[in-house]
């Protein structure tokens, strides 16, 4: 397992928090900002759609710009296939500045599960083209080496359904991509909970990518600092090193010299 | 000139620049991203490209995405 400590390193760029946010799903634009604000965040990720003049507010630009410290990872929903990734990608960073793209190439509506051929094909164009690439993909140990081996900054692997709070359902393929990984590995999609995403930190990810699960919530910005808890105690954890299971009993206290 | 922009048909009444446009649409200039006819036309490029009768364009934003 990995002992990695301090910041998350992405490509060149460095962050002190390892909770990425989704902005996505929030009833509201403020109650988005103060949960971005809660978590500690300093990476969130956007979508790139037509601008809607009937919609004007639904412009996350101005909010956003306004944040410190938080810089935006676009991502490629929508699109399905490289090509439109690709695309999509481009004008992310036109419009954002930010080197960071999350590869996205979900073609079926009803599981939204990554396309692995088009997100590989999209990555590597990325990568060469100079983007810091953070694919989402399915929790699969040999995509996730490829992906590596052509430049991608991080990989993303799914821990349930996008949207479905499935927890950690991939933890046995994850843990798989984490034992072979150079680079950092940050679950993305189905966490639900707090502590499923200190479980993913405990594991050995190095970041987790939390939207529907802070944004569905009662209290949006209170679940975002549950939840950066949760990655910063599991990370803590991971650190301080697990003990060892043993599938007998081992005594906490001396089972000798009792009362003589 | 007749353009083509987010899917819907729009007489545009400006000397086919990008400002005008994005001004018709109340879009703010450093909010936006622009294709045309598929192409990225990027913003540093706006004020030389001239837009044509029958060009498809697609102004694009940030919205909530995870």
């Amino acid at each position: 397992m990995k002992l990695e400590t301090g910041n998350l390193k992405l490509g060149s760029h460095e962050f002190g928090s390892r909770l990425i946010l989704g902005t996505g799903k929030f009833s509201n634009t403020e109650t988005m900002i103060r949960a971005i604000e809660a978590s500690g965040t300093e990476l969130v990720t956007v979508a790139l759609r037509r601008f809607n003049r009937e919609k004007p507010d639904d412009d996350l630009c101005a909010p956003l710009a306004k944040l410190k410290n938080v810089t935006l990872m676009p991502n490629t929903s929508g699109a399905m296939n490289a090509k439109e990734a690709v695309r999509a990608a481009q004008l992310g960073r036109e419009l954002s500045g930010s080197p960071f793209v999350k590869v996205e190439i979900h073609p079926n509506p009803h599981h939204l599960m990554p396309d692995a051929i088009e997100t590989y094909i999209a990555a590597k164009e990325l990568a060469a083209d100079g983007f810091i690439v953070l694919p989402y993909i399915p929790a699969d140990p040999v995509l996730a080496k490829k992906l590596e081996d052509v430049g991608c900054a991080a990989v993303m692997p799914l821990g349930a359904a996008i949207g479905s709070g499935g927890g950690l359902s991939t933890a046995d393929m994850i843990q798989l991509i984490i034992r072979d990984s150079n680079i950092p590995v940050i679950v993305d999609a189905g966490l639900r909970a707090p502590s499923e995403a200190a479980r993913a930190m405990e594991m050995g990810c190095d970041a987790c990518l939390v939207n529907s699960a802070i944004a569905a919530a009662t209290d949006p910005a209170a679940m975002a600092k549950a939840f950066a808890l949760g990655v910063e105690t599991g990370f803590a954890a991971r650190n301080a090193g697990l003990m060892p299971k043993s599938e007998v009993a081992v005594a906490s206290s001396p089972l000798t010299s009792f009362l003589g | 000139m007749n353009l083509m922009v987010n899917g819907e048909s729009l007489e545009h009444n400006g000397d086919g620049s990008v400002g005008v446009l994005l001004a018709e649409l109340g879009a703010a200039p450093d909010h936006s991203a622009l294709t045309v006819n598929g192409d990225l036309v990027f913003s540093k490029n706006w004020k030389t490209h001239t837009l044509n009768d029958g060009d498809t364009v697609e102004v694009l934003t940030f919205v909530g995405g995870g």
